[in-house]
């Protein structure tokens, strides 16, 4: 093995790069040609930063800390239920609330349930937090499912608003909504696409804050105990580390990033119910952390941004009639596929982490990141 | 100490100033004694060794009064603070820092990465400074940098920063514990067996780096099976057997007192 890298992006990192930009190149020929319709390409971009969001929040926990945790979908729930129980019309608790408000309720629900698991077992070996969470994700499907007096129970919730709905200008516009230049009306936009295109502004500030704010702790002592935790927990508690409060920091983080997932989603989809707590959207999204090269930022997010690929891609494939069987089977193998390629080729993900974790600062001018 | 003999039977307690005091330590295992009424006091500025036979319980005594297991019975102090029953990262706050038996290698980590680990109490070590006080965390990188730069190049492994921790050998590895160590600013160092496995030449460097360290003011306990080594470097020795105390004394007193013989012999190997 090699010095570790320390300077700017690997050449790894800008063949990814260069692959996804083709990729964006593609799919932006499709929408010109009429292939694809707008809507659903900012519908697509919506739903890979939520994946990206999920994958970055666990590989807080996965990848800088190494916990493991199985109830990602958990999470992610309680932020979207946390949102849609406080501004959907069709709540049974409150509703109407405005979503900016509602967000926090969103991520109160999971940093609680978010303490609560992790007090009794981030103080044990790793192995009995995933034995807890587990069985977390379970007990909140569940209890959503049956309390449907504080929850509407499967029929799940309806008359969720747009994020932006109550505010003052992206709120009261009005459609199809003409964009003018000069005085003349160079295009009109459908209702499905302004709003689209709002909630893509949107997940792409929450993306790039959470990857920023990430990006800050991860590199910094913060970031290196719980490197060194990952490694030696025994290590890290010789060297004068509370290590049960760094497990739970990075526990609680990565449980309101995922929640920010949730919260997206719900404005997003503009419904939720029981179906979105699956078990399989942890399943995906642990695929997606190892995929992209675990204890990565930015290879959670091309994890994530893969899952999506696949999901979908699977989708628009059955659509033109170009495949013998359905999308479903053929995504569960797509990515069983994918998972024996990663432990074959690269058991380490397409970008691992090849930083050190120290102050970027302090390592002398000009080497950002 | 008694008149006729240098070595003392059992431990020598009420030393000056002990950095470390443990009284009447007991561990059991189910059935098994560990450690039966083990005390031992290691005074400041000294080079303590520990000694024994295989299973004299050497490694959990280092285990009571790190905080890695808790005593049945017994009690340790640190600096003259009772610790007794607190977590290891509360005991190595009180300024006792100790190594593994088999070293800890940190996966992805630089070995100056490694080392940053060492300083207490960073102010970046907390997330709401890293936003509010950048400047004081760049600050105290800088310098832990430097320092960790120093270490290295002290121990002669300066051209090893960069490298992956997981790339050194096992006497380099030794050194890299001993200077991460040495980062958390320790008046107490514990080292388990830091020469096993060791080639003779750099088991030489390492004595030689310990008892530099020691004249600049660390306290050294250290459990050792290569008698030469710990022979040399350590005065007093405490031996250990069955899980107590047996003798403590300078070393060439210890080495040939014959109740050390007959419990070494008395042991499984040797």
């Amino acid at each position: 093995m090699s010095t570790l890298d320390v300077g700017a992006y690997s050449p790894r990192e800008k063949g990814v790069v260069g692959l996804l930009g083709a990729l964006g190149a593609l799919l932006l020929i499709a929408v010109v040609t009429g292939f694809l319709a707008p809507a659903y390409l900012l519908y697509l971009v919506g739903l890979s930063a939520m994946y990206m969001l999920l994958s970055m929040g666990l590989n807080v926990q996965w990848g800088y800390g190494g916990m493991i945790n199985f109830s990602v979908a958990a999470f992610f729930g309680l932020g979207a239920y946390g949102t849609a129980l406080l501004t959907a019309s069709g709540s049974p608790i409150s509703g109407g609330v405005s979503p900016v408000i509602a967000l926090f309720g969103g991520l109160a629900l999971a940093a609680v349930l978010a303490v609560i698991i992790g007090y009794p077992t981030l103080k044990l070996r790793d192995d009995y937090l995933a034995i807890a969470s587990l069985g977390l994700a379970e007990v909140v499907r569940i209890f959503i499912l049956n309390e449907s007096q504080w929850t509407a129970g499967s029929a799940g919730l309806t008359g969720i608003p747009l994020f932006f709905s109550d505010w003052p200008v992206l709120g009261d516009l009005t459609y199809p909504y003409v964009f003018y230049a000069g005085g003349t009306p160079v295009f009109n936009m459908s209702q499905s696409v302004v709003t689209s295109f709002l909630n893509v502004v949107l997940v792409t500030v929450i993306v790039a804050a959470v990857y920023l704010f990430l990006r800050r702790i991860h590199q910094s002592p913060w970031g290196r105990v719980l490197r060194t935790i990952r490694t030696d927990e025994d290590l890290a508690e010789t060297l004068g580390k509370n290590t049960f409060a760094f497990k739970m920091q990075a526990f609680v983080i990565g449980s309101l990033i995922m929640a920010l997932a949730g919260v997206f989603y719900s404005h997003l989809v503009l419904f939720v119910s029981p179906q979105d707590l699956q078990p399989i959207t942890t399943f995906y999204v642990w695929v997606a952390v190892i995929l992209g090269g675990t204890g990565s930022d930015r290879g959670a997010m091309l994890g994530g941004f893969t899952i999506v690929a696949i999901q979908q891609g699977t989708r628009f494939m059955t659509d033109t009639g170009a495949l013998p069987i359905g999308a479903a089977p053929l995504r569960l193998m797509l990515v069983g596929l994918l998972i024996i390629f990663i432990v074959r080729l690269r058991p380490e993900g397409i970008l691992p982490p090849e930083r050190e974790l120290i102050w970027p600062d302090s390592l002398g001018g000009g080497r950002d990141e | 100490m008694s008149e006729q003999s240098l070595v003392s039977d059992g431990p020598v307690l009420g030393k000056t100033d002990p950095v470390l005091r443990a009284e009447g330590l007991e561990k059991r295992f189910g059935g098994l004694v560990a450690t039966d009424d083990a005390s031992i006091e290691v005074e400041r500025g000294t080079i303590t060794g520990l000694i024994g036979p295989n299973g004299a319980g050497k490694s959990t005594l280092f285990n009571l009064v790190s905080g890695f297991y808790e005593p049945d019975a017994g009690s340790v102090s640190v600096n003259g603070v009772n610790v007794t029953g607190q977590k290891p990262h509360e005991i190595a706050d009180q300024g006792m820092i100790r190594t593994f038996q088999t070293p800890r290698k940190p996966e992805g980590m630089t070995v100056r990465e490694a080392l940053l680990v060492g300083p207490h109490n960073q102010t970046g070590e907390s997330i709401i400074p890293l936003f509010t006080s950048p400047s004081t965390v760049e600050q105290e990188e800088r310098r832990s940098l430097e320092q960790a730069q120093q270490m290295l190049e002290r121990f002669e492994i300066g051209d090893l920063a960069t490298q992956p921790a997981t790339d050194l050998s096992g006497g380099q590895m030794k050194l890299v514990e001993l200077a991460r160590g040495m980062m958390a600013e320790p008046d107490l160092l514990l080292l388990d067996e830091p020469v096993a496995g060791v080639n003779p030449v750099l088991a030489d460097k390492l004595a030689g780096f310990i008892e530099e360290l020691n004249e600049e003011g660390i306290t050294f306990l250290i459990i050792e099976h290569d008698m030469n080594f710990i022979m040399r470097l350590a005065d007093p020795i405490i031996v250990l057997n069955q899980g107590s105390v047996l003798v403590e004394g300078p070393p060439e007193a210890v080495r040939s007192d014959e109740r050390v013989i007959d419990a070494y012999l008395g042991g499984p190997s040797e």
